[in-house]
């Protein structure tokens, strides 16, 4: 027999503050996300920075370049300290790599073409050639460029997801597997476990969340609908998917209160980001072990 | 596997398969001959117990058949692109994250028909078929969020988006954009795809057993997956109660005056073998300290209380007393047919 079956009354049992014989909670409440931390990673947080720009958008939701490349410029000379753009960029990207930009094309809402396009600049920057970077989604795992890379940029929105509670950087590599529908069991609670495929181990350099236009809550059968997107104007920039997403996460909870009225959770819970934490010990997910440096437009920021 | 697309002038639309090395477009006729020889045979097959008769049906409709159902223009938005057909192993080329929820019922295909006008939002409406008037109806009740309309066998509207259910039928139109113009095209193309449906399917036996007191109609759901079931109301990361394809389950929630809203599920299995194995598996996993008896006070201080009859199992969760989930579990009783 495996491990013992997680169920309703181990989250009865927590609330009421007994203790959970033998299981290990997914971190749905504060109360679980402070539970141990991952060997080995008590002394360091997970730097995240939060950076917001109204003008971003145009009047009719156009994304600026400009605007866009100057938050993220700015966005990883805070992760590293460098002084500018192109010396932060060669302390994530070497110009030897074989670099793969691991985007998403899902069509209501995908990583922006803008966004795209800085990130290879900027990976040409650092002095790799472009036939050496390649941009894709669904193909990566027969794109030529991911088979050889050595360095993975991992960029995708955030939103909330109908299956996994939100769509996050960690979720963003399930492209590479090549059944994607097996990893769905329990709300896609053990997503993290793709980053330790040899395809991935190691290589991602830099996570972006792209909270622009973010979703808040899906209907339907695409989960879509723009009623439900609001302009928040920001990136969540990080060399640690888990905390990248647990502050997106944070974004939309907050959201939901504001919107609804009332705490409305996520449903299903995105657990996958807490588990990534607790169970595989991928990055942080709980706010006390990230550092969250929040940058540009304060106005409605939400965390 | 490849990921292929095909068109077929034919039957003009676009066919979305997964497979390696398949001409599709040479196997098609095979393919319908095929889906058509299954019709005339299916008759003999479909002798098993009533309530299980429509989900076992192996049929799948014809394209000609799903593109008959959905109308070539609404208003003044026309349907220009090709159509695009999915089926269970390429929906979440269409749809993602929410593929599940389909495939966790009898799901078959989808036709996808885009509707455009220049300078307008582009309106999209999807038939499902979802093999039967249980899977279609489980499916809609998935999500009954919406102000609900008098369409289909039971409808609701929110953000553009109309949902409806008849017969077999899970149809959802929506409206990239919501606009006064697009909410009433979006309801007109709603009522022209209902008007092509002409038959209307039962609702499941099992919704039936529920008591109605204090019943909370809009939150009932129907569904044959425990992933659906924690969707709602989370039981157990693994499957305890035996819950498949083969098996039907309803989950009601009822406002009794307590602070707490008491739940009931009602599952039922194939077999009454079926039925005392996931009861066994409940009562280890779930309320070991029951000893096997079926009832318990919980560490939120409400009763979980269950019970089998025959291939249905009933159980209580939230109650504020023990009474309070036998009393709800004797109603049903009460109603289940003797079999």
């Amino acid at each position: 027999m495996g491990r013992k079956p997680i169920t309703r009354r181990d989250f009865l049992k927590a609330a009421a503050g007994l203790p959970v014989a033998g299981a290990i909670l997914p971190a749905l409440t504060k109360a679980a996300s402070s539970g141990q931390p991952v060997p080995g990673t008590e002394l360091k947080k997970a730097k995240v920075v939060l950076i917001r720009d109204k003008d971003v958008l145009d009047d009719i939701g156009h994304i600026r370049y400009e605007v866009i490349e100057r938050m993220m410029d700015q966005a990883v000379c805070t992760l590293t300290g460098a002084s500018s753009p192109v010396e932060a960029w060669r302390q994530l990207i070497k110009a030897d790599d074989t670099v793969g930009i691991k985007s998403n094309v899902w069509s209501y809402l995908p990583t922006p073409k803008e966004l795209e396009e800085y990130l290879k600049r900027r990976v040409m920057d650092c002095g790799v050639p472009e036939d050496r970077i390649g941009i894709s989604d669904r193909g990566v795992l027969k794109h030529p460029i991911f088979q050889k890379a050595t360095a993975l940029i991992n960029a995708r929105p955030g939103r909330t997801h109908h299956w996994s509670g939100m769509g996050t950087c960690i979720k963003n590599y399930i492209m590479f597997v090549p059944r994607p529908a097996e990893w769905h069991s329990d709300s896609c609670a053990d997503l993290a476990k793709i980053w330790f495929l040899p395809e991935v181990k190691g290589k991602t350099r830099l996570n972006i969340l792209v909270m622009l236009t973010p979703l808040f809550h899906g209907i339907g059968p695409h989960h879509f609908s723009k009623q439900y997107t609001w302009p928040y104007c920001g990136l969540v920039v990080s060399q640690d998917p888990v905390a990248a997403d647990a502050t997106g996460l944070r974004i939309l909870q907050a959201k939901r209160k504001e919107y609804f009225g009332e705490e409305r959770p996520l449903q299903p819970t995105p657990h996958h980001i807490f588990l990534a934490e607790t169970r595989h010990g991928l990055g942080m997910a709980s706010p006390e072990k990230i550092e969250l440096i929040k940058l540009g437009w304060q106005e409605g920021i939400l965390v | 596997m490849e990921l292929g697309k095909v068109k077929d002038k034919t039957l003009g639309v676009r066919l979305v398969y997964r497979a390696k090395n398949i001409d599709l477009k040479k196997r098609l006729p095979f393919f319908l001959a095929a889906v058509v020889g299954f019709f005339v045979f299916s008759g003999g097959i479909m002798s098993g117990k009533e309530e299980f008769k429509s989900h076992r049906q192996e049929d799948t409709l014809g394209i000609e058949e799903l593109k008959s159902l959905l109308p070539e223009e609404v208003a003044s938005w026309k349907a220009l692109a090709e159509d695009e057909v999915y089926d269970r192993e390429t929906i979440f080329d269409y749809i993602d994250g929410a593929g599940e929820v389909y495939r966790a019922y009898n799901f078959r295909r989808v036709l996808a028909r885009r509707f455009e006008q220049p300078g307008k939002p582009a309106l999209v409406a999807d038939l499902f078929d979802m093999g039967s008037s249980a899977d279609a109806f489980g499916v809609f009740t998935h999500d009954r969020e919406g102000e609900k309309l008098d369409l289909g066998q039971m409808a609701v509207y929110k953000g553009g988006l109309l949902s409806f259910w008849k017969d077999r039928f899970f149809v959802s139109v929506y409206a990239e954009e919501e606009t006064p113009e697009t909410r009433k095209a979006v309801l007109e193309l709603g009522r022209l795809i209902d008007s092509r449906i002409k038959n209307k399917g039962p609702l499941p036996e099992l919704v039936s057993f529920l008591p109605e007191e204090g019943l909370i109609q809009d939150e009932v759901r129907y569904f044959r997956s425990h992933h659906i079931l924690n969707y709602h109301f989370f039981v157990s990361d693994e499957d305890l109660l035996g819950l498949g394809p083969e098996t039907e389950a309803v989950l009601a929630k009822y406002w009794r005056g307590s602070k707490k809203p008491v739940f009931l599920l009602v599952v039922r299995h194939a077999e009454s073998c079926l039925t005392e194995a996931a009861w066994k598996k409940f009562n280890q996993v779930y309320l070991p300290e029951s000893k096997g008896s079926g009832q318990l006070k919980t560490e939120d201080g409400t009763w979980t209380v269950g019970q089998i009859q025959g291939r249905v199992l009933m159980i209580v969760f939230q109650a504020s007393t023990k009474e309070e989930a036998e009393e709800l579990i004797e109603k049903v009783r009460r109603k289940i047919k003797a079999e």
